[in-house]
């Protein structure tokens, strides 16, 4: 029997029992994607020609096809402090609307927020803070038309510090804003803040 | 359908308030301090309820009881804001349309009631409010602050890692067994 063939074998047991334990050793963790700096919004002197408001209408669904989203939108309401209400948890593939709000493609701000994760993993926009200008998203209306918007700001906001009027404020043309959670991870505590993506009206079909 | 029962006078009022202080800005403006706070007041079957009281006091839980729109008790417990307890419950997705008395009971045995409307879908969403004007002042509607939308249950082990892990620990493991049987032959390494 030829030496190499065991030099080999012992060789790859070896790389495999290294590489074995520093995959499964540690605290490896993967942690949901954070906006850069570059996708901060600075584009509020040069205003783009926003599209025409839509009449209001429900959403049923929401698509941002850059990061695979395809989801259905349940209506949100606020908590007793004033904060808006997640999708139920147990419902990770799920995102929601303020129904009291703006809907999506009418003249204001509509806003949609779903869950970054649960307590089994990734959910509906885990990867939300990977968006980046220029993307686009398109909302499912139940009068049948697609209003599409234009992404023209990520941001993470911390949630001590957050500025409802940026995020939440009346505009005076169709604009949107997807919420999910982020800004860091601390143990017993959570995530630090939230991942905002704005978002204006272009066109619909 | 259990205990519906047609409203009285104090029962109006007492969801009058509810509904008053489910508003957005909620409770200071209407001081719902002595009474049983239901959110919302007026329900769909099958959504959440969230009930708040500061009526109790003191940081001891409070037993919330919905039995009579066949949701079971519930319990309140002490939240970050100054003696507030707070509680939810679902409402049956059978629940029939009507209106349900939900109760809740201080440790000291004070008793405190409010009323839940159950309607067919239609009339159980929130009024919308008037077109944004712009340039306004943000409405009391508009919500406020961050939105809870994950708990980290992402941050755990990423799956594909631990499977290549688990595989490279096979090679190793099928390797070593090789070796450890040809030295047995006396193959020689």
């Amino acid at each position: 029997m030829p030496r190499p063939g065991n030099t080999v074998i012992a060789s790859v047991t070896v790389v495999a029992l290294c590489s074995g334990g520093w995959l499964l050793g540690g605290a490896h963790t993967h942690a949901p994607p954070q906006p850069s700096p570059a996708q901060s919004g600075t584009d509020a002197g040069r205003e783009r020609p926003a599209a025409h408001a839509l009449p209001p209408s429900p959403p049923d669904r929401i698509r941002i096809p850059s990061i695979g989203v395809d989801a259905p939108l349940t209506g949100l309401r606020l908590t007793p402090q004033g904060s808006l209400d997640a999708p139920p948890a147990d419902r990770p593939r799920l995102a929601g609307w303020y129904e009291a709000g703006t809907s999506p493609g009418e003249r204001g701000t509509a806003i949609v927020a779903g869950h970054v994760d649960n307590a089994d993993g990734p959910a509906v926009f885990y990867r939300l803070g990977a968006v980046e200008r220029g993307a686009t998203i398109e909302v499912d209306r139940r009068d049948g038309t697609v209003a599409v918007f234009a992404v023209h700001a990520v941001e993470v906001y911390d949630r001590r510090h957050f500025p409802d009027g940026k995020v939440y404020g009346a505009a005076p043309r169709p604009e949107l804003r997807v919420i999910t959670c982020g800004g860091g991870y601390a143990k017993g505590i959570g995530y630090r803040g939230n991942v905002v993506v704005f978002a204006r009206l272009t066109g619909s079909r | 359908m259990r205990t519906v029962r047609p409203l009285t006078g104090t029962a109006l009022a007492v969801a009058a308030a509810g509904l008053a202080a489910a508003g957005p800005a909620a409770a200071p403006a209407y001081g719902a301090a002595d009474g049983l706070e239901v959110y919302p007041a007026t329900v769909a079957p099958g959504d959440e309820v969230t009930v708040n009281t500061a009526a109790c006091g003191g940081n001891a839980p409070v037993t919330g009881d919905a039995a009579a729109v066949g949701a079971g008790s519930f319990t309140l417990a002490p939240s970050e804001h100054e003696e507030d307890a707070v509680g939810h419950f679902d409402v049956p997705p059978s629940a029939q349309p009507g209106t349900y008395e939900i109760v809740a009971r201080c440790s000291d045995g004070g008793r405190i009631t409010a009323d839940l409307v159950v309607s067919l879908a239609a009339g159980a969403r929130p009024e919308r409010p008037q077109e944004s004007v712009p340039s306004a002042p943000a409405t009391p509607d508009v919500p406020k602050g961050s939105v809870k939308t994950g708990v980290g249950g992402a941050l755990g082990p990423d799956p594909a890692r631990t499977a290549a892990g688990v595989a490279a620990l096979a090679v190793a493991a099928a390797g070593g067994t090789w070796l450890l049987h040809r030295r047995a032959r006396g193959d020689g390494i």
